[in-house]
């Protein structure tokens, strides 16, 4: 009873609070103190009971208001806790030798902790032990720096740590690159427990294929190979590569006591453009994840600089200019082989040793050598007096380089086109003209070529953004000095300046500049020795050399066709999707002069493992066709786009290319990694337990928490407080009746 | 580069002149490409050698692949047909006079987009008034770039013929100069009378004896001058790694 009065709290060692403001208990003071003199108007004599009674019941309503609150504080500790963390990635789906996962291992064990916080970790932090296997991911670091942050200021009894040691989060990795390097610091001493056994289950594995993601054109470069193989008698194992599907290459890859080898293969890349490599180890009976067994890379190969092999019948002032621009540019490596001496100036009597000459490697360079260059200008040159034995072969060579996507760039002169012998030959087939002229092979009077309406377009001839501007600029230019003769274009070629007054046999004004695409290749005749006088007449003229400069710019982009400046560019945001995933192929049209063209039909063919797909859309009014394709097949998938105006106009073709891929990154390699493990144990001064061995965990004893207590008593609540003040009040108002007062 | 003159090519490619496969001479299409020499005249202290030049283009289309008009036309600095001729000589044995801003702005012009300028100091002397006011006007033309001797491993002297000096009908400085742009030199400046080498009267007789090597030193000014036009048209070509391999491999070029 007397507990229930004082609120059963008001023990020893407490502290009395006020806990109201100060104006309640002055209000309420001031209130009674009314209703007193309200009482004591008839008079005070013989009512010393009645207004004491009820000063009283006023005095401890103006105490109850002012909040008196009975404070009291202690302390006491806890035992420390003791945290489990468990680790719920893919990679611990994999079952072992008892065809127990590694999963349920690590569940076993957790549930032998009694009382542990249990939390599950892969790519974050939960509270509860993994329901699933699921995550996609194995971020350690993450999850012990977690903890720590969860449980600052307390002192844990341990953690314990159960997991494969598959970790992705770069912990790993970085105790591998550098042991020394710290770890995450956790309050409380760490038992680091392997789940699975090494070699308990066979897996080969590619562990990864090293190669930059790029390589430049025609420069060897090397693509290493990663082989990890767990729980396997091999000492060595195959690796196959693939580009695109197509063999690339086979190595060897020598395994070390601890299963892993590399396998390297030098690849000299002949193509720009984004290409997709597949590297694959045997499928052994037992393997645990088939799956890891191949995996793919894009390497994206990109011209570091267009190689031009410069050949010229004789040094002239066409030859001199077009070298200094070349020279100077540094994105071209030039070659150059000038003929400086033929058997008409061998009489001239000087001694050979006088002379600063060297042979002209001309079977070198027009067979083994052709293909390391991306354009070859033949300046002026006839092959004849230096081709002897070896033409035939040698320019059958240089046709064969144009349509397997060569350039070939002929300029004019006296010793050109067919002054240089070439009608009839195999080179004569691949260029823009039709040789084969009889009587006078060139015309010396000097005149103004002009833009054909394929010129207007065309981006060789655009010396100006703006049409009537370029227009205008090719008319200003000085004339040219002659021309070379010829029948006129070839089938499919295109004539971009043409001879204001010759023609062809069929009509057709005389070609001076003319382009074809040839195959893979391309080619282009400039009729003429004299261009050089773009350069050097606009200089005179106080206008510098730049329509020169660019005009020559423009044939060189055009003649080797990056991918990148293409009127049509296929673009691929990922290189690698897992299999059924969408792989989004984005089509960007423009015409010659690089704007967009909305509206153009595109037609995109998907070259994958099952065969060819082919899909027809029109571009957006951005000029992009989009193609969702689904990945439903493994393996490399090359993407080759055309398109065509709305008009029928052909703008080109490009492709590119991606992998789909069946590979979890989770189990790229599924092998325990135990050294990593240890030496996350070390690192942290705490206890690794190995597969099968007790777990018992490191436990700091001392460890433990202090909770503090604070408890607050509302000494205005207690009822004594309402019982006395009934009291008070009732008797002060049972006295003032019995005096017959009111 | 590049002939078949020493080797197995040379025989086949006689055997191939007999049959009428030989090379033909050159020739540009139209006339305005054909190589030429413009002597930029200033009067006082510029010298005229139309005879030297006419002689060194046809030695020039006897030894070599190159084909030209053996003539040498005169302009002046500031004459816009310059720019028709991108070889120029300047040969003078005096001082000479100031360029006016428009001569000066056209021959920067002219150097800077292509054109080549051999200097020749005609005066024969080791010391000539010629000579300050060469590097006058060049400290005009390039301000940031002075006259430096060419290093012997340069293009011009091993442009056609590997020379180790360069000599004219005198031999005092035996080193040429030149000003770099780039990589190459569009002024190069000969202090010992090359034209002197070259001139001849109209009857074919030469007109200044060569001291101190006679004959033999004149063979050389006509290599030099030779080089000299090789080098204008194919400026550092002889720089290009493949040259520069085989010539050591040959032992003709340390």
């Amino acid at each position: 009873m007397t507990d229930w009065l004082l609120g059963g709290c008001c023990g020893a060692g407490g502290t009395l609070v006020w806990s109201a403001s100060s104006w309640v208990p002055a209000a309420v003071a001031g209130c009674g103190a009314g209703v007193i003199a309200l009482a004591a108007r008839g008079g005070l004599r013989g009512r010393a009971a009645e207004l004491g009674l009820l000063a009283g019941a006023l005095v401890l309503l103006v105490a109850a208001s002012a909040g008196p609150v009975w404070v009291q504080e202690g302390a006491r500790t806890e035992e420390g806790r003791l945290v489990v963390l468990v680790d719920s990635s893919r990679s611990m789906t994999v079952r072992e030798g008892d065809g127990r996962s590694r999963g349920d291992e690590a569940l076993a064990r957790a549930a032998s902790l009694a009382g542990a916080d249990v939390y599950s970790f892969g790519d974050g932090l939960r509270s509860g032990a993994p329901v699933a296997f699921t995550a996609g991911d194995t971020d350690l670091g993450g999850a012990l720096a977690g903890i720590a942050q969860r449980y600052a200021g307390e002192r844990l009894r341990g953690v314990v740590v159960l997991t494969d040691g598959l970790d992705r989060g770069g912990l790993r990795r970085r105790l591998s690159e550098s042991p020394g390097s710290p770890v995450p610091a956790v309050p409380g001493p760490l038992t680091v427990v392997q789940v699975g056994a090494v070699g308990a289950r066979a897996d080969l594995a590619v562990a990864d294929v090293r190669g930059g993601g790029f390589a430049f054109l025609r420069a060897p470069f090397t693509l290493e190979v990663q082989v990890e193989a767990t729980g396997s008698a091999r000492r060595s194992v195959p690796v196959t590569l693939l580009r695109d599907g197509q063999p690339a290459g086979t190595a060897t890859a020598s395994l070390d006591a601890q299963g892993r080898g590399v396998a390297s293969f030098t690849l000299t890349p002949d193509q720009v453009g984004r290409f997709v490599y597949e590297a694959s180890v045997p499928v052994d009976e037992g393997d645990a994840v088939p799956a890891n067994n191949v995996l793919a890379r894009a390497v994206q190969v990109v011209r570091d600089r267009v190689r031009i092999l410069q050949v010229c019948g004789s040094p002239s002032w066409d030859q001199k200019f077009l070298r200094l621009f070349l020279k100077e540019d540094p994105s071209v490596d030039l070659v150059s082989f000038f003929i400086l001496r033929t058997q008409a100036d061998m009489g001239a009597g000087w001694d050979p040793d006088e002379l600063s000459l060297i042979q002209f490697p001309y079977e070198r360079l027009f067979s083994s050598e052709l293909g390391t260059f991306d354009l070859v200008i033949l300046q002026n040159f006839d092959y004849a007096p230096y081709f002897d034995r070896d033409a035939d072969e040698l320019l059958a060579n240089m046709a064969r380089y144009v349509r397997e996507g060569g350039a070939l760039a002929m300029v004019g002169g006296d010793r050109s086109f067919d002054l240089g012998r070439y009608a009839g030959t195999p080179v004569a087939e691949v260029l823009p003209v039709e040789l084969g002229v009889t009587g006078d092979a060139t015309d010396a009077t000097a005149f103004q070529p002009r833009l054909t309406a394929g010129g207007a377009r065309h981006p060789i001839t655009a010396l100006s953004g703006d049409p009537a501007e370029n227009a205008a600029t090719w008319e200003r230019l000085v004339p040219l000095d002659g021309l070379n003769l010829s029948r006129g274009l070839r089938p499919g070629a295109a004539a971009l300046l043409s001879h204001p007054g010759r023609t062809s046999p069929d009509g057709s004004p005389l070609p001076v500049l003319a382009v074809a695409e040839v195959g893979k290749g391309r080619t282009l005749a400039l009729m003429g020795d004299s261009s050089w006088r773009w350069s050097f007449d606009e200089a005179g003229g106080g206008r510098g050399n730049q329509a020169y400069l660019r005009f020559w710019k423009n044939a060189i982009r055009w003649l080797v066709g990056d991918p990148g400046d293409q009127p049509v560019v296929v673009e691929i945001a990922r290189e690698s999707v897992q299999l059924g995933e969408e792989a989004r192929v984005r089509v960007r049209a423009r015409d010659t002069a690089f704007q967009p063209v909305p509206g153009a039909q595109v037609e995109v063919v998907l070259r994958g493992p099952g065969g060819d797909r082919t899909e027809r859309v029109v571009a957006d009014s951005d000029g992009v066709a989009t193609v969702v394709v689904t990945g439903d097949q493994r393996g490399a998938w090359r993407v080759r786009a055309t398109a065509v105006g709305p008009g029928g106009a052909p703008l080109g073709t490009a492709s590119s290319a991606f992998t789909v891929t069946t590979r979890d990154p989770e189990l790229d390699v599924v092998a325990p990694d135990s050294a990593f493990l240890r030496a996350l144990a070390a690192r942290a001064g705490g206890r690794y337990v190995g597969p099968g061995e007790v777990l018992v965990p490191l436990e700091d004893r001392d460890a433990g928490r202090v909770v503090r207590d604070r408890r607050e008593t509302s000494l205005a609540a207690m009822p004594l407080v309402p019982a006395l003040l009934l009291a008070a009040t009732g008797g002060s108002w049972l006295l003032r009746r019995r005096r017959g007062l009111r | 580069m590049s002939e078949g003159a020493w080797s197995r090519r040379a025989v086949l490619g006689g055997l191939a002149a007999a049959v009428g496969l030989r090379a033909l001479p050159a020739r540009a299409i139209g006339p305005a490409s054909e190589l030429d020499v413009a002597e930029i005249q200033l009067g006082r202290g510029t010298v005229s050698r139309p005879q030297a030049w006419s002689r060194l283009l046809f030695e020039l289309i006897q030894s070599t692949s190159v084909e030209a008009e053996p003539r040498a036309v005169q302009v002046a600095p500031d004459d816009p047909a310059l720019f028709k001729h991108p070889f120029a000589v300047l040969v003078g044995d005096d001082a000479l006079p100031p360029l006016s801003p428009a001569a000066e702005q056209q021959l920067g012009r002219y150097l800077q987009y292509g054109g080549f300028l051999l200097i020749d100091d005609a005066s024969g002397q080791r010391e000539s008034a010629f000579d300050p006011s060469v590097r006058q006007w060049m400290r005009r033309l390039f301000p940031t770039r002075p006259l430096a001797v060419l290093p012997s491993d340069h293009s011009v002297y091993r442009s056609f013929f590997l020379l180790r000096e360069a000599v004219g009908r005198v031999a005092h400085h035996r080193r040429l100069e030149g000003i770099a742009q780039g990589s190459m030199h569009p002024v190069v400046y000969c202090r010992d009378d090359l034209s002197g080498a070259l001139d001849r009267r109209p009857d074919g007789v030469e007109r200044s004896a060569c001291v101190p090597g006679g004959e033999s030193q004149r063979r050389e000014a006509v290599k030099l001058g030779i080089n000299l036009v090789m080098y204008a048209l194919t400026s550092n070509y002889k720089q290009d790694q493949a040259h520069v391999n085989q010539l050591m491999r040959e032992g003709r070029l340390e």
